[in-house]
């Protein structure tokens, strides 16, 4: 397991990652939802002993990070978010150096070598160099390098960025496998649908810090039955804020001079009198979407903004 | 496990591998091929004599320049002869012997030796002319001395050899002159003692002097090279991802110095191999010098490293170890031995630690190397490299993160 206690990293005057705790369970996948620059890669390189935290404590397998670091990361397995191969080696000598690095020796690394190579699908062309490879083929032996060892904890930080559906999907399967395997697992991602798939518990981080956190049942719970309403155009925002509170069960998240986003109730019913409200208030509407409650809702609902702007 | 990794990379890139294996290789044959073409025969300067006084004095100064060992060739032409070859480039120097030169000699006339020389040519027609000034100084004196003994021979009409009567006449006189001057010339006022040491070792030739630099010039560039690496791991992503593993920042430093070294050990042996083969070097002693090389080249790795790690960018590491690799290699005699470089050059260079390297490699392969002096050097490199390897590995995580 893993366990992350009031973590803060900061430099200088920029705060990272600002007071976050939560902890992970063996066998379970933990998802760090966020946009980029939320802080999620500064805490999982805080936790894989990259960084050295400002303050708070990070326990991996019992083994605080920081004071007993080398065991600490001798149960820890990273797969980056960039690709971080020897293009001018084979698979299987990228495989065995990795093995190599976490300790692995003689049959036992060749063994490993060989399962893992079968497991990413490149058992065939382990001897070819990895600059020969498609995009996919690498990604896939970039998780493999991560895993070579069998960690007890394996941090993934946004492993299908940039990465073509199939492999994904493949991707996604090797993770459920690890965890089903008893490996804990942190997973990062800004993919709302991966989190949502994937992920026994999620915590949601903006600018450095933990918003939510929970199943996804909790964390939909935390929406409510609300809807998030996006309206674009030109407003006054202040007096379409005043007039979007007159209406009922209406909750104006964020307003600004092109766009409202608003939380309501069966918002579909409600739309006619938003826009009588908003154009008594001098409102013009370009566009309007809704969203039925879900992460990306709760993620508006939190911060004010989608998750990919 | 990092050091293997590394010589694994390096044997997939066989192109850099081939040409770090094969700079001294080639170098030493070249300098090899190039010190042979002239054998070793010195070379000697032609001089084209033209002769117009014809009388015996003048007759006298092909004989003269032949004394002692003079690397100077003479030869006896026609005016017309002389000024056509010297045109031409086919001798070193022009001598013209004016009419009247007797005369001057051991008479009360002048004369004015003409030289030219061939402007082609830069050492040997400075021997000529000095040679020709020591003539010229020798028949002063001559002609102080002897001017009247000779008399006869600049009173005779005749050309060709004076008469018997004459030659008897002169004897006489000339030893009467010397009989004279016994008190002053002999014994003689000052003395000269000439010791020529017995020659204790051979010397060296070219491709010898070479060898000690070009092996070091390749180990800068191998240094230069696989210094680099810590940038091209940064790039690839690998760095950050090995400092995620159990393996401290100081051991992976330490896999890359012994990948290095490794490499350096290669082609030091290569090397070695060659000046066995070529130089008939002693194969007594080749391990002593190959340990050094490895050594050197594993100090000169961990500081270029420091280099790249201060750097901003890989570019800026790039020129930076650029800008320190060449001038080494230009004061610490990789690119010239010492032995041809200025004086003020030498006494730098053989303090950079290249040089220091250069020259107790020279003393392991060719002289008798004092095991103090290697002490020394091998501590003058090796502890600024164990510092720079200290502030390299705490530099590593910083440098990895930036």
């Amino acid at each position: 397991m893993i366990d992350v206690q009031h973590l803060r990293k900061q430099y200088g005057d920029l705060v990272a990652v600002d007071d976050v705790s939560f902890t992970a369970e063996t066998g379970s996948i933990f998802g760090l939802l966020g946009p980029n620059g939320a802080g999620k890669t500064t805490t999982i390189s805080c936790i894989s002993g990259l960084l050295k935290p400002t303050s708070g404590r990070i326990a991996v397998s019992g083994h605080d990070v920081v004071t007993d670091g080398p065991a600490a990361r001798r149960h820890l397995g990273i797969v980056p978010q960039e690709l971080a191969l020897y293009s001018d080696l084979s698979a299987a000598a990228n495989l065995e150096f990795w093995g190599s690095a976490y300790g692995l020796t003689g049959d036992l690394l060749r063994r490993r070598v060989a399962e893992v190579l079968a497991l990413i699908g490149l058992a065939d062309r382990g001897k070819d160099h990895t600059s020969t490879f498609s995009g996919g083929m690498k990604r896939r032996l970039n998780f493999g390098c991560g895993i070579v060892h069998n960690p007890k904890v394996l941090l993934l930080d946004e492993p299908t960025a940039g990465v073509d559906p199939q492999s994904r999907v493949r991707l996604l399967e090797l993770v459920r496998e690890q965890a089903h395997g008893g490996t804990t697992v942190i997973y990062t991602t800004h993919y709302m649908e991966e989190a949502q798939d994937l992920c026994d518990r999620i915590a949601i981080v903006d600018h450095g810090k933990l918003l939510a956190m929970g199943t996804l049942d909790e964390l939909r719970r935390m929406v409510g039955e609300k809807d998030v309403v996006r309206v674009a155009g030109r407003f006054d925002s202040t007096a379409a804020t005043r007039a979007l509170d007159a209406l009922d069960d209406v909750k104006v998240l964020s307003a600004a001079a092109d766009a409202l986003t608003i939380a309501t109730a069966g918002a579909s019913r409600k739309l006619p009198a938003i826009f009588t409200a908003l154009a008594s208030a001098g409102s013009d509407i370009h566009e309007t979407t809704l969203k039925v409650p879900s992460l990306e809702s709760l993620f508006i609902t939190l911060t004010g903004r989608e998750l990919r702007e | 496990m990092a050091a293997a990794k590394d010589i694994r990379r390096r044997m997939a890139d066989p192109a850099a591998l081939s040409i770090w294996l094969g700079l001294p290789l080639m170098l030493a044959g070249l300098l090899s091929f190039i010190s042979n073409v002239g054998g070793d025969a010195p070379p000697r300067a032609r001089v084209l004599l033209v002769d117009q006084d014809n009388t015996p004095i003048s007759g006298l100064l092909p004989t003269a320049t032949r004394q002692g060992n003079t690397p100077i060739d003479i030869e006896e032409v026609t005016l017309e002869e002389g000024r056509r070859r010297i045109d031409g480039g086919d001798a070193t120097a022009l001598l013209i012997v004016p009419a009247g030169f007797q005369n001057a000699v051991i008479g009360s006339g002048s004369a004015r030796l003409q030289l030219v020389t061939n402007p082609s040519q830069r050492v040997l027609p400075a021997m000529v002319r000095q040679m020709v000034e020591v003539l010229a100084e020798g028949a002063f004196y001559g002609q102080r001395l002897f001017a009247e003994p000779l008399s006869p021979i600049a009173s005779s009409p005749q050309s060709g050899p004076p008469p018997d009567a004459n030659v008897a006449t002169i004897a006489v006189a000339v030893n009467q002159r010397l009989t004279q001057l016994q008190g002053v010339l002999l014994p003689p006022v000052i003395t000269f003692s000439v010791k020529t040491e017995a020659a204790t070792e051979q010397p060296l030739n070219f491709g010898q002097l070479f060898l000690p630099g070009m092996l070091f010039m390749s180990f800068l560039f191998i240094a230069q090279g696989m210094s680099v690496d810590v940038w091209d791991e940064k790039q690839e992503g690998t760095l950050r991802r090995l400092l995620t593993t159990p393996q401290s920042a100081g051991r992976l430093l330490f896999g890359k110095l012994v990948a290095g070294i490794a490499v350096a050990a290669a082609v030091a042996a290569a090397g070695l191999l060659g000046a066995v083969a070529l130089f008939d070097l002693a194969w007594s002693r080749v391990p002593l010098a190959l340990l050094w090389c490895a050594y050197v080249c594993g100090a000169l790795l961990a500081m270029l490293t420091l280099l790249h790690l201060l750097a901003r960018s890989q570019r800026g590491s790039e020129m930076l170890a650029g800008v320190v690799t060449f001038p080494l290699m230009m004061l610490g005699g990789s690119f010239f031995p010492f032995e041809a470089m200025p004086a003020w050059m030498v006494s730098v260079g053989k303090w950079t630690p290249n040089g220091l390297g250069v020259a107790r490699l020279k003393e392991l392969l060719y002289g008798d190397v004092s095991m103090a002096s290697l002490a020394l050097a091998a501590l003058g490199i090796g502890i600024p490299a164990f510092l720079a390897y200290l502030a390299a590995w705490r530099r590593l995580r910083s440098f990895a993160n930036a």
